[in-house]
């Protein structure tokens, strides 16, 4: 054990992880430091903007806010979880399609929050969509076209379930 | 062969179809930054590397009598402190004259200016050791007011005579006629206030120690200026400097002035310490100490004759500077010469003020000096209107700029412009007099409005300024294309616009080339501002596939047995004009042309011929070539709160050819909402020259809900001759007007002007209140009818 730090044992994306962390270390810092997960970005270290987003047993924190020893037991998932055997998740080929993406800074903090808002309500109305997404903030986009990708995802989503 | 780059981008003007311009092709970046593999500045994190934390003053002009750094000796072995002194070259970094230090020597003139950075081998001790740095102030008088600054005995820069750093001017014809053949006039005063890009994110550079000097990547949007800020500081040539971009979070301006100053300050602790450093600036840094959109102050006084033609305006400008001239000169500079807003005006008289306060410096921002201005034109665009019983947007086409108009500085439009016309289409496409006259009906507590605003924004760089494009392109072996160009991607799409560029010239499909844009590697080609990148960007690369089209003639001529005029490109294939039924593969042109040893690769360079500017009338050549929006905008206010919910925008663009019209949505909703919040809720609130809210949660920018349906663009496609397929620019365009047609809408809805942005709920409430008591006053007083 490293001095003054201790071990936190979790799922990320799927896979345990044990690591050391300072105790009062945020967990965008240990994802970001330790384990080198870089799409989890820091744009404000206070809650405020939503770019550090992660899924947090599927709903959405600002890994800013959460100290990094709490994390212990949980499953954790970044935007590397969401796509599976190399195919992109529906929302990031929408995000694509509907040109959602500009800077990309906000983008894969965009990406899980509207994930967890399809995984429990596949068919959400614009104003939950709005809703869903009030928390994260956009400086490029204006929102209209990461609004227009979370209902294109929504609807590829809702025709491939028919389709299984 | 035609070699006349005049002649080149003729041919591209005229031509009428097209492969993949015009074309909403995906981002070439989207799919990194979806997967979350997009590298910015912060990821470049690594064991081992140099963190720099800021320190600022805690005074807004003070002298500096001593800097303590014993507190971060003992906090660990690993930690020292770069102040002034530890700058080898010359701490000398201001954009528009020598002003402005790296970090400040002995005065400081900005609450939250740099003074020294905190050097450590993790991030959190560096900025823990910013709190250990004990520095010894002398205050001194501080002037926070530009109006006050400009006749007090305070003294910003203490060497020069006055707070005063430019002044400019524009004057024609003769106002005293203009007015006394005015058959209304209008007069007020209009006050705009700092905006924060709120990137989301912020400023930051990491710098590796080289053979021989310094590898820098950076948050920017200038590789070459970064380059040279950075030989400067470190007192080294710069060719011992290689600037790269990362991928950038957002920059809207910003970065142009910033990144050279992150880069140079990572650069020094790399430099010195022979380590890796990064320094990234927290986001209550960034929002402190990082320049912002200039607060104006525009006294406007304009009028018109009764059958509805501008006569005559007269314009006091007074920038606020803030504590160094930084890009002053020039953001006051445009807004002295679009003070007409896009309407002939025979009669004009425009002066402008730079004035320096103790207050954090103005810097680019989308629209860079435009948005003040125009928002007091367009409030006055609307009052005459009203005064001559007029519909504001009939009188705005009664006076708009058509081809053939001169502008406030008497420039000649010799290409065609396209805003008549757009005004005209908005006007249909909202429905603009149904609901003129509709929503005056309207009671109750939730009242409606509709409300227009145009914009005008000269493109590239101003008056005799050099302006030039630059490109290079080189084909390997494979018969993929590289192509190197100084203009960076910082999330506005415009390397994916360059390749559009480049497919459309070759003939070949777009996922053979790749750009290599915002490098110290490519030429230099001017910065990415002033909503240039993907049009005065795009000529260099237009010139330079032609060239190597030229170069493998011959070749296809002999393969395709044909002359070298009737070698044509397209589809991916080459082949001849006579019999296009023969043709052969790029690739095995490629090839071919390799086995000759024909070298592939070729530069395109154009330098954008100007015009004279007469700086003592401020008359002439003002820009290359000026791109029009018009916005409509329909509002609801709650009368009982004060709060404008903005319903609905109708954008209508003339900015020439559109190369890629998703990234051109993604420009015009992205600005709309800046302009929005700069309109509504942005506000930096400042006591005594210090930064209160410092965050996202004091300082409001728009979320989901604030944001209005924003309809598709319409696009009337007045093209401009030097521009790549006629392209002139979009970057800026929607964010000028957004602020004018939110508050002539306010004003259409509730009778309420707003001529102190932001128009903020409170604000807005007690003007409401303070109207309706005068109109009752004046009813009760007999005054009004």
């Amino acid at each position: 054990m490293k001095e003054g730090k201790v071990l936190v044992r979790f799922r990320l994306n799927g896979k345990p992880v044990e690591t050391f962390t300072k105790p009062n270390d945020t967990l965008l810092n240990l994802l970001r430091r330790n384990l080198g997960i870089t799409s989890v970005k820091r744009g404000c270290e206070v809650g405020e903007c939503g770019a550090c987003t992660v899924l947090l047993d599927g709903n959405p924190v600002v890994s800013c806010l959460i100290l990094a020893p709490t994390v212990e037991g949980k499953e954790i998932t970044t935007i590397e979880g969401i796509s599976k055997e190399g195919e992109l998740h529906p929302l990031q080929q929408a995000f694509i399609k509907a040109g959602a993406v500009q800077c990309g800074f906000c983008t894969p903090g965009m990406i899980l929050t509207a994930k967890a808002l399809l995984d429990k309500n596949p068919n959400p109305s614009l104003r939950e969509i709005k809703e869903a997404i009030q928390g994260n903030l956009c400086r490029c986009t204006g929102y209209t076209k990461i609004i227009q990708a979370i209902q294109l995802a929504s609807k590829e989503i809702k025709s491939s379930c028919i389709s299984d | 062969m035609e070699t006349d780059p005049y002649k080149l981008l003729d041919k591209w003007l005229k031509t009428k179809k097209f492969n993949v311009i015009g074309r909403g092709m995906e981002r070439t970046d989207a799919l990194d930054k979806v997967l979350g593999r997009a590298k910015y500045v912060e990821d470049y994190f690594s064991d081992g590397m140099l963190f720099g934390s800021l320190v600022k003053s805690e005074q807004s002009h003070a002298l500096i009598q001593h800097i303590d750094i014993s507190g971060v000796e003992h906090l660990s072995d690993s930690c020292s402190v770069f102040t002034a002194e530890d700058i080898p070259g010359t701490n000398e970094v201001g954009y528009t004259i020598p002003d402005q230090p790296l970090l400040a020597a002995k005065k400081v003139r900005f609450h939250g200016e740099p003074i020294a950075l905190v050097v450590a081998e993790d991030p959190d001790l560096a900025k823990e050791g910013t709190e250990l740095v004990k520095i010894r102030y002398k205050p001194l008088k501080s002037v926070f007011d530009p109006l006050e600054a400009i006749d007090s005995k305070i003294r910003v820069h203490e060497e020069q005579g006055s707070n005063i750093v430019l002044k400019t001017h524009s004057s024609k014809g003769n106002i005293v006629e203009g007015f006394s053949k005015s058959d209304v006039l209008v007069k007020h005063t209009y006050r705009t206030h700092y905006q924060d890009h709120a990137y989301l994110e912020t400023e930051g550079a990491v710098a590796f120690p080289a053979s021989n000097g310094v590898r820098v990547i950076g948050s920017i949007q200038y590789p070459h200026l970064a380059q040279q800020i950075t030989a400067r500081v470190l007192g080294i040539g710069t060719d011992q400097v290689e600037v790269v971009q990362a991928v950038v979070g957002g920059a809207f301006g910003g970065k142009d002035d910033m990144g050279p100053l992150l880069c140079a300050q990572a650069a020094l602790i790399a430099f010195k310490l022979g380590k890796p450093a990064m320094v990234t600036y927290s986001r209550e840094d960034s929002m402190i100490a990082h320049c912002k959109r200039d607060p104006a102050v525009v006294e406007y006084k304009s009028g018109a004759t009764r059958d509805g033609k501008l006569s005559a305006i007269e314009a006091r400008i007074i920038f606020d500077s803030g504590a160094y001239a930084n890009r002053g000169p020039f953001t006051l500079w445009r807004a002295t010469m679009h003070a007409s807003g896009p309407y002939e005006v025979p009669n004009a008289r425009v002066e402008g003020y730079l004035v320096y306060t103790n207050k954090v410096f103005q810097g680019s921002f989308r629209g860079f000096g435009n948005p003040p201005v125009q928002f007091a034109v367009e409030s006055q665009m609307d009052e005459l209107a009203e005064k001559l019983g007029m519909d504001p947007l009939e009188f705005r086409l009664k006076n708009i700029l058509r081809k053939g108009s001169r502008t406030l500085t008497n420039q000649l439009l010799e290409d065609s412009v396209g805003i008549g016309e757009a005004l005209s289409k908005a006007k249909e496409k909202s429905n603009w007099k149904e609901k003129r006259t509709e929503y005056r009906k309207a009671s109750g507590d939730k009242v409606k409005g509709i409300g227009v605003a145009c914009g005008w924004h000269g493109i590239s760089t101003s008056q005799g300024v050099p302006d030039w494009s630059n490109a290079l392109i080189k084909i390997d072996r494979e018969g993929k294309v590289a192509a190197y160009t100084g203009i960076t991607e910082i999330g506005q799409g415009t390397h994916t616009g360059h390749v559009q560029v480049v497919s459309e010239v070759l003939g070949i499909p777009t996922d053979l080339i790749k750009i290599e844009g915002g490098t110290t590697a490519a030429p230099d080609t001017g910065a990415t501002h002033a909503s240039r990148g993907m049009s005065v960007g795009g000529i260099g690369l237009i010139l330079a596939a032609e060239k190597l089209k030229q170069k493998m003639e011959k070749t296809a001529a002999r393969l395709l047995a044909c002359t070298s005029s009737q070698v044509r490109f397209g589809r991916g294939l080459v082949f001849s004009a006579k019999s296009p039924e023969r043709s052969i593969r790029w690739n095995d042109l490629i090839e071919e042309c390799y086995k000759e040893k024909i070298e592939l690769s070729a530069e395109g360079y154009f330098g954008l011929p100007k015009g004279k500017f007469d700086g003592k009338k401020g008359q002439g050549f003002a820009y290359p070539t000026f791109s029009y929006i018009v916005n409509v905008a329909e509002v609801e206010v709650d009368l009982r709160t004060g709060m404008t919910k903005v319903l609905r925008i109708w954008p209508a663009l003339a900015s020439g050819k559109i190369i890629n019209p998703v990234q051109v949505e993604g420009q015009v909703e992205g600005a709309i909402a800046q302009g929005l919040g700069y309109a509504l809720m942005e506000e930096i609130a400042l006591k005594d020259g210090v930064v209160l809210n410092p965050n996202f949660t004091d300082y409001l920018i728009p979320t989901t809900f604030d944001m209005p349906e924003i309809e598709k663009p319409i696009y009337v496609e007045d093209l401009f001759r030097y521009g790549p397929f006629g392209a002139k620019g979009v970057g800026e365009m929607s964010l000028i007007p957004t602020p004018s047609a939110i508050s002539n809408a306010v004003y259409h809805a509730t009778g309420s002007r707003i001529r102190e942005l932001p128009a903020t709920p409170e604000k807005l409430y007690w003007t409401i209140k303070s109207a309706a008591e005068s109109r009752t006053k004046q009813r009760k007083e007999g005054t009004s009818p």
